[in-house]
């Protein structure tokens, strides 16, 4: 508890040391600060996570009652997770702040150490009061650093629209939450969770739309997520790796601390929250196929891979809401791990992207190409970071989306066939997404790091930044660690999702099954253990994946996964192809140019741009995207000058709920006019009338 | 549904079965003006009419130059005095020092044909060595696409200036060990389109030229004698008997 | 003739017009340049006459521009001559056809066209030759070297195209198996092409230049061989320019084997198109079966002639040694049997449904851009426009030996495959109804040179071909200009490829059955 105290008292260190240090200490002072914090953050998260947490009240602010905060193993995971995000991104906040001016990099480190105060009390909440007293002040934290690197139209707008989202989110959240405690009697968290089902069918469907709809602003599910790549694309460049690794789970967390015990009990609820999962992945990706600026596509692809945890989430209470805690512990496994591999490689992608923006001074994809000859170190860990995301072993994403098919698969244990269809329909986008994912971030790399630059100003890079390269190796490490020790981490998160599904998956996925087999036949494991299979322990020190299917006693199937082996088979692969090139080479290497097919040289725009990479896709997707094509023709008498064509792809979610929204406030809004265009004593009688009907609805309600 | 498969069944083999001197079938070559003794006077008059300047008379007998042979046939009889042989071993090491691909490449030659200004004769026939009646796939020559990959640099045409840069870069574009087979007599001494400001007059001012293949057109025949002595496959001066199974 | 007449009593008193001389098939009409454009667009508009050819010359009065058009149902010529010593202004915004004209105008004689935007670049290329060079003026030596090496890395397509994300694909030079030099430019975001652009020139040997000069059958050789699959269609054109400036009467001998060499080299290189529009969609059985048919033709051409490619044979005159009776026996005999097979050969494509998925409705030009473009041929033919010269300006045997002119509407690769077929066959039947009634006598007369200018054409087998020829007092060529069907042709390539995917490229340049080294001679 002293940890976690300690971390509010450097982060409060760092916004006075920002204010009153001179101008060239100020963002180290801010930094150091910022990093005794996220070490305090550490070990706070690991020492709940080992002795099990506290609870603590901060009894003298409250007004009505203790504001209450806890510390449990769960809420430990998120701090451990935001601790790392920042670590990481404090190089890079460093940096960006010594280019202010001095009041606005004292400024600048302000909103951070803001924000970073505020999620970290979130994760800590214990009742309703204090819960969205820090959602509010980690909003408008970010609502401030995403509008703070520019006045120019695009970032204000993007700010505006990531407050006026948020805002109502919180409003519809809190609408909720008030539904339920009022229910409860009682403001702390546990305890509405748990008087929500005493709740009228009715009441309860309206305070989980709410809650869910309302905190997944955040989340950046489908259809309020239109503020995510905007606010992504916008904010400074060290901010944005805090803004996706770290700020979208204050989202996951909403989910699972809120509607995660009340969708346990209803599968109608915990379908929905799969199936928009599985919707908010698809157009995540397919959206991110669109984007050619880097951070956007980087914040599109946020969507989708939240869309995911949020799919597994959802699949997991759908499993104990119908009566298989194990199947459920073991989704929700998956659903936590996926955010735990999305903090880790998104943060790094988005540091990659910064750096990338500080050698080059852009990030838009078809200028950017042939960075990996330019700053080798720099771009490897970025390819590294494109390899986890696209799910591709040794690396982490692979391990989570591996668990969450081998879940879902498992809904035919479920004899329901309405649940069949749902999770068949989710499972079939989510295996989709995954694909096209793959897609996107083959053209990522491809056309960022491949290649010839497409541009002059690519062409002439500066060399990348170590404020960038560095943290990117050590989200590397992570990446690689969580993808081959991933049977030491579902143990972890076995533990943590123990209480909400009343099972520890471990067993069934990392079975010690020679010991106490699941109904598996004595022969069978006798069979395995001949062929070497003692579950990994014979090979390596770490135990493989195992998933039991049971499709019965005598036929068992067993799958199995090793992502260390894995790794292990693929890197004695490279290292004896590379040991057999060098012993069989003998010829002397000679180099020539890039075959050019005999053109004088080969020029920038003749690269493949990521345009073109992805217009299948988008060729694909067109009923979905709906690209508006505006033509014009230049010509001079009869001969044809040039030709400009400009799309634009209006997202589904403006064009589908937002942007009728809007234009039904405006609609209302025109045909109300008439009531300000009047004399005084008209006014009077639209108050009269007013309070007449009040009075009146008062008396026939009473 | 087309039935290729029936229809190429009831065809049957079309391949020549070899590039033999002496069972040419009629047509396959349009044959060339040799050295032969002629009386001085018509030896004179053909050497008069040559517009290459192949024929030189030498006393009772003609000269012939082949590379310099443009195929007009003013030469040829009846118009003509001389007598035509009507062979296809056309293929010639420009000098003593130049010699076949290393053993290893013997069946395996790919070949990179670069049109350097070619007019389309010489690119009809050279497309016809893949064609069934040539087929020369079955003695390991390939085409390809790509220098890189490429072992025979095959030019055709008298190179025009536009195309130098072209033709030196795809030179250098492909690995060692590498042959350059000029055909056609443009690609040779630049043909009837000789040395302008427009034309250079043959591949061997751009790139160092290993082996000929004269004629104007030189056909498909011609063409493959030139490939398989590139290839190691046939010694020059004799016919397919010595080539190698 | 009628026409003639009314023509040139309606245009008597045009303003600018300098002078009207009636002939007995051709108005020779000479007018100031500021006239010409409105003259032009008079005779196209409202005579009905085709525009068939655009050429400078630089007499030693100057520069003269001479533009021709003939009227297809009258069989007439006109030409316009005009004084180039200035500045003239463009005729391409009116007709279309005459661009590529006047951009080799531009290059080669360094005249300038006011109102044409894309000028230079296209014969003498900016990253070979300097600005400054203008090889066809008189003073300028076919000899003396202008390409520079230094100029290439100065070299940048021109972009058409403004989207974002889109890429620039250049297709060439050294390209594909055995594809000609070429550059082609795509420009679209991804595998669809929205704009393409024809860099052609790379082969250009400068034939007109180095036939400057030279006596005719020098000319000849070269006139030959600058596109040898098409050697007799040019050097028909040029002799008949020949016979023409000395009033030479060929016999009628001459006359029907001109037109069995022109019909036989005609089946041949439809015969390679096809072969080569198989292969282009990946039709390997189909491509070898074409090419064996093709080489039969050529060795029955080798066995008639002397020649695969029919080279030596055509002569101002006549021919240049009559055929031997037993050769056009054996031709009689055997040409029936190929055409019995390549009937068979288009029965096997046109059952090929993955054949025709891949040409139909692919590169299609549509009327609009075919009358635009005046595109000839059978690419013009495919598109319908049922131009043909053999029957709009018959020369040769045509006369008495009409052939029938195949015309499709859709334009599509299918179309054009259709009409290949068509003429392939048309062409073996008008052979052999040559042959049916082949007079006997002799094969030439008796042709000598004298002063003069010309115009010779032919129907090539990828279309019209107008050759100018002026001879000097000594029989040597003054100007010779080979106005090939690439001019239309290849100008209208590129808008069949725009809105096509990258894979079908190929296969509409297939289909256009196009030849690069006629193009850039």
């Amino acid at each position: 508890m002293t940890w976690f105290a300690t971390a509010f008292a450097a982060l409060a260190a760092s916004i006075v040391a920002a204010w009153i240090s001179p101008a060239r200490a100020r963002s180290w002072a801010g930094g150091c600060a910022f990093f005794a914090a996220s070490g305090l953050v550490f070990v706070a998260g690991v020492e709940a996570i080992s002795t099990g947490g506290a609870t603590f009240s901060l009894g003298p602010l409250s007004l009505l009652e203790p504001i209450g905060f806890v510390l449990n193993p769960l809420r430990g995971l998120f701090l451990i997770v935001t601790a790392v995000v920042f670590l990481a991104a404090t190089p890079l906040l460093v940096r960006d702040a010594a280019q202010y001016p001095r009041h606005r990099a004292a400024l600048f480190l302000t909103l951070v150490a803001i924000l970073y105060a505020g999620m970290l009390a979130f994760f800590t909440a214990a009742d309703i009061v204090s819960f969205v007293f820090f959602w509010e002040i980690s909003a408008l934290a970010i609502w401030g650093l995403v509008t703070f690197h520019s006045r120019e139209a695009r970032p204000v707008a993007a700010g505006y629209l990531t407050l006026m989202l948020s805002e109502a989110g919180t409003l519809a959240g809190m609408a909720g939450l008030f539904i339920l405690a009022s229910h409860a009697h009682s403001t702390a968290l546990s305890s509405i969770a748990a008087a929500g089902n005493q709740l009228p069918a009715g009441a309860l469907w309206i305070a989980f739309l709410l809650t869910f709809f309302g905190f997944g602003v955040k989340a950046g599910i489908v259809p309020v997520n239109a503020w995510l790549p905007e606010a992504h694309g916008s904010a400074p460049r060290s901010v944005s790796p805090i803004l996706s690794g770290a700020t979208l789970n204050l989202g996951v967390f909403a989910l699972f601390v809120i509607d995660g015990p009340i969708a346990i009990h209803h599968p109608q609820m915990a379908l929905l929250v799969l199936f928009v999962g599985a919707v908010t992945a698809l157009t995540g990706i397919v959206y991110a196929l669109t984007e050619r600026d880097l951070k956007r596509l980087l914040a599109q692809s946020s969507i989708e891979n939240l869309g995911i945890v949020v799919a597994a989430l959802g699949a997991g209470f759908a499993f104990v809401s119908l009566g298989h805690p194990v199947l459920g512990a073991m989704a929700l496994v998956a659903g936590l791990y996926h955010m735990l591999n999305h903090s880790a490689y998104k943060t790094l992608l988005f540091v990659g992207a910064a750096g990338i923006d500080q050698a080059t001074g852009t990030h838009d994809l078809d200028r950017l190409g042939g960075l990996m000859r330019r700053m080798p170190v720099f771009a490897t860990a970025f390819l590294i970071g494109a390899l986890a995301i696209a799910a591709l072993p040794p690396f982490n994403g692979f391990v989570s989306e591996w668990l969450l098919f081998e879940s879902l698969l498992r809904v035919v244990e479920i004899a329901s066939q309405p649940v069949r269809a749902v999770f068949a329909l989710s499972g079939a986008m989510l295996a989709l997404t995954v694909g096209l994912a793959m897609t996107c971030f083959v053209m990522l790399a491809g056309s960022a790091l491949l290649g010839r630059p497409r541009s002059e100003v690519v062409a002439a890079a500066a060399p990348a930044p170590v404020s960038a390269t560095i943290p990117m190796w050590g989200l590397v490490v992570v990446c690689f660690g969580l993808g081959v020790l991933a049977t030491a981490v579902i143990p972890l998160l076995g533990g943590l999702v123990r209480p909400l599904a009343g099972a520890n998956p471990t067993a069934a996925l990392v079975p010690a099954f020679f010991g106490t087999p699941h109904g598996l036949p004595a022969g069978l494991t006798t069979t395995l253990s001949g062929i070497g299979a003692e579950v990994g322990r014979g090979v390596l020190p770490l135990r493989s994946l195992v998933v039991v299917h049971s499709g019965g006693a005598a036929t068992p199937v067993v799958f199995a996964m090793s992502t260390a082996l894995a790794f292990a088979v693929i890197a004695l692969l490279l290292l004896s192809t590379w040991g057999a090139t060098r012993l069989l080479r003998r010829r002397r290497t000679r180099r020539v140019g890039v075959w050019d097919a005999g053109l004088p040289c080969l020029q920038p725009q003749m690269g493949y741009t990521a345009t073109a990479f992805s217009a299948p896709v988008r060729v694909l997707f067109e009923s979905l995207l709906r690209p508006v094509v505006q033509e014009r023709q230049h010509s001079q008498g009869g001969f044809l000058l040039g030709l400009e064509r400009e799309t634009r792809v209006v997202h589904l979610v403006d064009r589908l709920f937002l942007n009728p929204v809007a234009y039904a406030v405006k609609a209302i809004g025109r045909s109300l006019a008439w009531l300000h265009q009047g004399a005084v004593t008209l006014y009077a009688t639209w108050v009269l009338a007013t309070l007449f009907a009040a009075l009146m609805a008062m008396k026939f309600s009473l | 549904m087309a039935n290729w498969v029936a229809h190429s069944l009831i065809d049957g083999i079309r391949s020549e079965s070899g590039l033999d001197a002496e069972h040419l079938p009629a047509g396959a070559t349009p044959g060339r003006p040799v050295s032969q003794p002629l009386a001085a006077q018509a030896a004179a008059r053909m050497a008069a009419i040559c517009p290459g300047g192949a024929i030189a008379a030498r006393g009772d007998a003609v000269g012939v130059d082949f590379v310099h042979c443009v195929h007009c046939q003013r030469c040829r009889r009846p118009d003509g005095d001389l007598a035509w042989r009507e062979d296809a071993q056309w293929g010639a090491w420009r000098d003593a020092a130049s010699n076949p691909l290393p053993h290893r490449f013997r069946h395996s030659v790919n070949v990179r044909y670069l049109d350097a200004g070619a007019c389309g004769a010489c690119m009809g026939e050279v497309r016809l060595i893949d064609a069934p009646p040539y087929n020369l796939h079955r003695y390991g020559i390939f085409v390809t696409a790509t220098p890189r990959d490429a072992d025979v640099l095959l030019v055709a045409g008298p190179v025009t200036e536009a195309m130098r840069l072209p033709l030196r870069k795809t030179y250098e574009a492909m690995p060692e060990p590498k042959r350059v087979v000029a055909m056609g007599v443009c690609a040779i001494n630049g043909g009837v389109f000789g040395r302008s400001f427009a034309s250079i007059g043959g591949a061997g001012d751009v790139v160092p030229v290993d082996l000929v293949i004269a004629g104007c057109p030189p056909p498909p025949l011609a063409i493959a004698h030139g490939l398989l002595l590139a290839a190691g496959q046939l010694q020059p001066g004799r016919g397919s008997d010595a080539l190698e199974p | 003739m009628s026409r003639l007449t009314t023509l040139a009593e309606a245009l008597a008193d045009h303003p600018g017009l300098e002078s009207s001389r009636l002939k007995q098939d051709r108005l020779e009409l000479a007018a100031v340049p500021g006239a010409v454009s409105v003259l032009v667009e008079l005779l196209t508009h409202e005579y009905g006459f085709e525009f068939a050819t655009l050429l400078a010359e630089d007499l030693d009065c100057g520069f003269t521009l001479h533009y021709f058009f003939f009227h297809p149902a009258d069989h007439v010529l006109v030409s316009i001559g005009t004084s180039a010593s200035g500045e003239l202004p463009t005729i391409s915004d009116r007709i279309y056809a005459a661009d590529l004209y006047e951009r080799e105008a531009e290059d080669l004689f360094g005249l300038h066209f006011s109102g044409h935007p894309f000028l230079g670049d296209f014969v003498l290329h900016d990253d070979v030759w300097p600005e400054a060079v203008a090889p066809m003026c008189r003073r300028y030596a076919a000899t003396t070297p202008s390409a520079s090496a230094e100029r290439a890395s100065t070299w940048h397509p021109r972009r058409q195209l403004t989207e974002s994300g889109s890429v620039v694909f250049p297709v060439g030079p050294v390209w594909g198996d055995y594809l000609e030099a070429g550059l082609y430019v795509l420009e679209g975001p991804g595998e669809q092409i929205r704009l393409a652009h024809t860099r052609l020139f790379y082969k250009y040997r400068a034939v007109e230049k180095i036939a400057e000069g030279l006596p005719v059958p020098a000319v000849l050789l070269l006139a030959e061989r600058f596109s040898g699959n098409a050697a007799v269609a040019h050097a028909l054109a040029l002799c008949q320019a020949a016979e023409r400036i000395s009033h030479t009467v060929v016999p009628e001998r001459a006359r029907r084997l001109r037109v069995v060499l022109a019909e036989l080299e005609r089946m041949r290189y439809h015969m390679a198109v096809m072969a080569e529009l198989a292969g282009s969609t990946g039709l390997a059985v189909g491509k070898a079966m074409g090419q064996e048919l093709e080489e039969a033709l050529l060795r029955l051409a080798a066995r008639v002639g002397g020649h695969r490619y029919l080279f030596g044979l055509i002569a101002p005159g006549g021919l240049a040694r009559d055929l031997d009776a037993g050769a056009l026996a054996t031709l009689g005999a055997e040409l029936p049997l190929i055409v019995t097979r390549i009937r068979r050969y288009r029965r096997l494509l046109e059952a090929s449904s993955s054949f025709l998925d891949r040409i139909e409705e692919v590169g299609a030009l549509d009327a609009a851009l075919t009358a635009r473009y005046a595109t000839v041929g059978p690419v013009g033919r495919a598109s319908g426009r049922s131009l043909d010269l053999r029957c709009a300006l018959p020369y040769a045997g045509y006369a008495c030996l009409p052939p029938t002119v195949a015309v499709e509407s859709e334009g599509d690769g299918y179309a054009r495959m259709r009409v290949f077929f068509h003429e392939i066959e048309d062409s073996g039947a008008l052979i052999g109804a040559a042959l049916d009634a082949l007079p006997s006598g002799a094969a030439a007369t008796g042709w000598e040179p004298c002063e003069g200018s010309a115009l010779g054409w032919a129907e090539a087998p990828s279309g019209a071909f107008f050759d100018w020829l002026r001879l000097d007092a000594d029989g040597r060529v003054q100007r010779w200009s080979a106005g090939t069907p690439g001019y239309r042709n290849w100008h209208a390539f590129h808008r069949a490829v725009e809105g096509a995917t990258f894979q079908d490229f190929p296969i509409i340049m297939a289909s256009f059955g196009l030849s690069v080294a006629e193009n850039d001679r």
